[in-house]
């Protein structure tokens, strides 16, 4: 399983006193859950921002692995998500400053939440962004007002935050064939990948099918 | 019916629920096909030596919120699951969380099932997933809204028997006898195994020699080729055996 189509889900819903579960979605219980309150202008990292569910350690590809990014959700609408890899932010605005990313309403998330269809950015990011071994990424959202805290029967799925990330993560051997890609400046997908495996493996034939030589095949095995 | 495009779908119904026992537990993950809860099979998914499936869909009911619940007396009538679902083959999980440890899986809200006007996917499973012949497959789902807790602390004490409490979808294709061997094949020469490519492949081959009616003597003759080589092959190795010199 060496090219597999990964996503990720952040949210904001957790049980009344708990505000990170580690590594996994946290169990809930109906009467007793609430919504993390988020703060105007201040940007949350999904993995290691220690609100909702988080991970242990930020993303990090290992030397065989390779990720290619296309897509981002997130919702409210008022909340904007970014990407980072290493120390370079993906979204920028026109003068060439960091943006605060792109909002729940061009990339609503569920699809179809309060009604807003993901008509505008549909195809997700293109060109894709490649994160290479070795490079952290993340993603971060940040709310441009307010979001309180939710809680009894207000905690409704219209009123928790998610941030989805889609990507495809290569790796083994095909992290060798996308890195073959890459130096030779192709696009890097599954198609791409696909197709340039049946190159090798059909040049690969060919070279086993093919006659030698006679001064090689009827030479005698030196030992 | 050698390419058949099937369509698996599990859930739990009040109908299955008589007991707290019929409810699974939250933050747990249990097979769709060999779980004791809902409309399961009893065995795991076994592709046999003469099979080869790919999964190009899984699915799960949405919903997130358990406060979303809603009662008639004491009666549930809606339930949110907050559900996720993984696919295993053989011990190995398909889906990771970005520090590379298994995961849950991929939730409702973005594969949900049924899709609506308002809810749509948002995740597709390209490329699809490929299981291999001897390989055993399962779709797992872990529930995290805590339905049986809620059971026992007495928020309802019956389920309404139209209502679903989780649901699972799966759309694979299944390609059997001659097409799982030509499956197979595409798959060692590295071309993507689709309906199309494997109907490709056998009219490729019936073009080419299934029409012949000299096909016999060709493979005979290729047969014995092969086997002169090995034998010259072996001679020049000094690997040969009294057999290799006999004429």
């Amino acid at each position: 399983m060496a090219v597999r189509r990964q996503a990720y889900e952040w949210r904001n819903v957790m049980p009344i006193g708990q505000k990170v579960s580690l590594n996994n979605h946290p169990v809930l219980k109906p009467n007793q859950v609430h919504t993390i309150a988020l703060s105007k202008d201040i940007p949350i990292d999904i993995f290691v921002g220690n609100i909702g569910n988080t991970l242990d350690i930020p993303a990090e590809l290992k030397a065989f692995q390779y990720i290619v990014l296309d897509a981002v959700a997130v919702s409210h609408p008022t909340i904007h998500v970014q990407i980072y890899v290493n120390t370079t932010r993906y979204f920028e605005n026109p003068d060439g400053t960091v943006s605060k990313g792109i909002s729940g309403n061009i990339v609503p998330f569920p699809n179809g939440r309060n009604g807003i269809l993901n008509y505008d950015y549909k195809n997700g990011l293109n060109p894709p962004l490649y994160i290479a071994p070795m490079q952290t990424w993340g993603v971060e959202i940040t709310p441009l007002e307010d979001i309180p805290e939710y809680t009894g029967n207000d905690v409704t799925d219209s009123n928790i935050a998610f941030c989805f990330v889609k990507y495809l993560l290569i790796d083994g051997v095909d992290a060798l064939v996308a890195k073959a890609l890459i130096d030779a400046g192709w696009e890097l997908s599954v198609e791409n990948i696909q197709k340039y495996k049946e190159i090798i493996l059909k040049n690969h034939i060919l070279a086993a099918t093919s006659e030698l030589p006679p001064t090689i095949s009827r030479r005698k095995r030196r030992v | 019916m050698a390419i058949r495009g099937e369509l698996y779908e599990w859930d739990i119904t009040g109908i299955d629920i008589n007991t707290i026992n019929d409810l699974p537990t939250a933050g747990q993950e249990y097979s769709i096909f060999s779980t004791e809860f809902g409309s399961a099979i009893e065995q795991t998914a076994l592709v046999s030596e003469g099979d080869f499936i790919v999964i190009n869909r899984i699915s799960c009911k949405e919903g997130v919120s358990p406060n979303e619940y809603e009662l008639d007396g004491t009666t549930l009538t809606k339930w949110n699951p907050n559900m996720f679902i993984q696919v295993v083959i053989n011990t190995t999980g398909y889906y990771r969380d970005p520090q590379n440890l298994y995961s849950a899986g991929i939730s409702g809200m973005a594969s949900p099932y049924p899709q609506t006007v308002y809810r749509t996917k948002y995740y597709d499973l390209f490329p699809p997933i490929y299981v291999l012949p001897e390989q055993t497959w399962d779709v797992r789902f872990t529930l995290f809204n805590d339905i049986r807790g809620a059971y026992a602390d007495g928020l309802f004490t019956d389920v309404a028997n139209n209502l679903t409490i989780a649901s699972v979808f799966v759309d694979y294709t299944l390609y059997d006898g001659t097409d799982a061997m030509l499956a197979r094949k595409l798959l060692s020469l590295g071309v993507p195994v689709t309906v199309d490519s494997v109907q490709w492949l056998r009219q490729l081959i019936l073009k080419n020699r299934g029409l012949d009616t000299e096909t016999f003597d060709f493979y005979l003759k290729a047969v014995r080729e092969i086997a002169k080589k090995r034998k010259e092959q072996r001679k020049l190795q000094g690997v040969a055996t009294i057999s290799d010199y006999e004429p």
